[in-house]
């Protein structure tokens, strides 16, 4: 990385730490940070350095009962009964958001241009740490609200990493499932079924080295996976590789 | 870091340890510490008590989820925790949908109410005592307004540049070259 991406980077976590991002960006830099120790590490310098300007508010005591209330939400949310705000499963856009098996034609090309972008910007941000193995592309998968939900790294040696930027819900008895679509002859190949939204490690079948633009996706499937060995449940989210030139 | 925040700090972390380890007992304590002044900094940015504790409670659950993701991480436990209280309380400023459901006249006050949270002159008993105060003092005016109302009022650039009258390329250029004066002035 050079001293000018650096400096970017740097400007960033001063917009970042300043709450200059919209909520997307923000969700990006964060897996940014995630990545990189010493951009998480100058986001927390500056929490520091600015903290008096919070430590200024007048107090306003807790009403009664407030530490209840909070424990009640989190019990609530333990037993999934109050999905998180924007939680993608059970809305009205998940229903709408079925599995398109042809996997064509995408009418949201917006959508996915914002995620081929975004994968860019993610992926040159990103290339920190030339020690560690480099994907050869990242796709970030947006839900069809166009907020992020995942990132997939794949490294092109049958093994992809996957890492959630939101929440997403997964209902008891599903699984969640990824895929890429390497080519239209080939049709979408799974690339692993994960229980719930955790950073996981993907290793799919023997497939053509990833490319710029290819497919990906995260469905929601029948516990354990797709009976079909296609998408068959609703898509929690798409989007275009981006290459990495490293 | 004197050490009334050094021992602050030790309580909060251990209080982020509880609501690692799942016992929501760290909730308690933090709320017990750090409460008053969390709805204090909700309220002042939206200028609502309902918004504040809807923004306080928000914070609470989603530090709960990430306590374990900040253990070992850079920074002290109290930063940490407003840097999610802020970015909740941004949430909520600027979730139109959210804000639709207030009375107009509620919402006019609100947005004026921010509007005056910074003002040109007394802006210093934003920064208290330490050597903030100094350092903001050392920047240009139109940096260090357009840095205090990122941070203590919630705007965001566009925001920004339409109170400022500048283009929003200005603003951001003033905003970036302000923080790096700032930072080499704490360091």
């Amino acid at each position: 990385m050079t001293g000018a991406d650096r400096a970017e980077l740097t400007a960033l976590a001063g917009d970042y730490a300043l709450g200059l991002m919209s909520e997307t960006e923000a969700a990006l830099f964060e897996t940014l940070m995630h990545r990189d120790p010493a951009l998480a590490a100058e986001v927390a310098m500056l929490n520091d350095r600015l903290l008096p300007l919070d430590l200024s508010a007048p107090p306003a005591a807790l009403p009664e009962g407030f530490a209840e209330r909070v424990r009640a939400r989190l019990r609530a949310a333990e037993t999934g009964r109050d999905p998180a705000p924007g939680a993608w499963a059970g809305t009205e856009a998940a229903t709408q958001g079925a599995a398109n098996l042809s996997w064509a034609p995408w009418r949201r090309r917006a959508g996915l241009a914002a995620a081929l972008a975004l994968g860019v910007v993610l992926g040159l941000l990103g290339a920190v740490q030339r020690s560690v193995p480099q994907p050869l592309v990242v796709a970030v998968l947006l839900d069809d609200q166009g907020q992020p939900r995942a990132v997939i790294e794949d490294y092109g040696n049958d093994t992809a990493q996957i890492r959630f930027v939101s929440d997403v819900e997964v209902p008891p008895g599903t699984s969640i499932e990824a895929w890429t679509l390497p080519s239209q002859e080939l049709g979408p190949v799974s690339l692993g079924v994960l229980e719930a939204a955790r950073p996981s490690l993907l290793r799919g079948p023997d497939l053509p080295r990833p490319a710029d633009a290819q497919l990906y996706e995260i469905t929601l499937e029948p516990l354990g996976g797709s009976p079909t060995g296609r998408p068959t449940g609703p898509i929690i989210a798409k989007g275009l590789a981006a290459a990495q030139g490293l | 870091m004197d050490d009334q925040d050094r021992n602050r700090d030790r309580v909060l972390a251990g209080a982020l340890a509880d609501c690692a380890a799942g016992r929501s007992g760290g909730i308690d304590r933090l709320l017990a510490v750090e409460g008053a002044q969390m709805r204090g900094v909700a309220r002042r940015m939206l200028g609502r008590d309902d918004l504040a504790d809807e923004a306080v409670q928000d914070a609470m659950v989603l530090i709960w989820r990430k306590a374990a993701q900040q253990a070992g991480g850079a920074g002290s436990a109290r930063g940490w925790i407003y840097a999610v209280l802020r970015n909740r309380c941004l949430t909520i400023l600027r979730d139109g949908a959210r804000l639709a459901s207030l009375p107009p006249d509620d919402l006019t006050r609100l947005q004026e109410a921010r509007q005056d949270l910074i003002p040109d002159e007394g802006w210093r008993l934003l920064a208290g005592p330490g050597r903030l105060g100094d350092c903001l003092q050392a920047l240009d005016d139109h940096s260090r307004r357009a840095i205090l109302m990122a941070h203590v009022a919630g705007f965001s650039h566009g925001e920004i540049s339409a109170r400022q009258g500048v283009p929003l390329g200005t603003t951001k250029s003033w905003i970036r070259r302000g923080l790096a004066s700032l930072k080499e002035c704490l360091s």
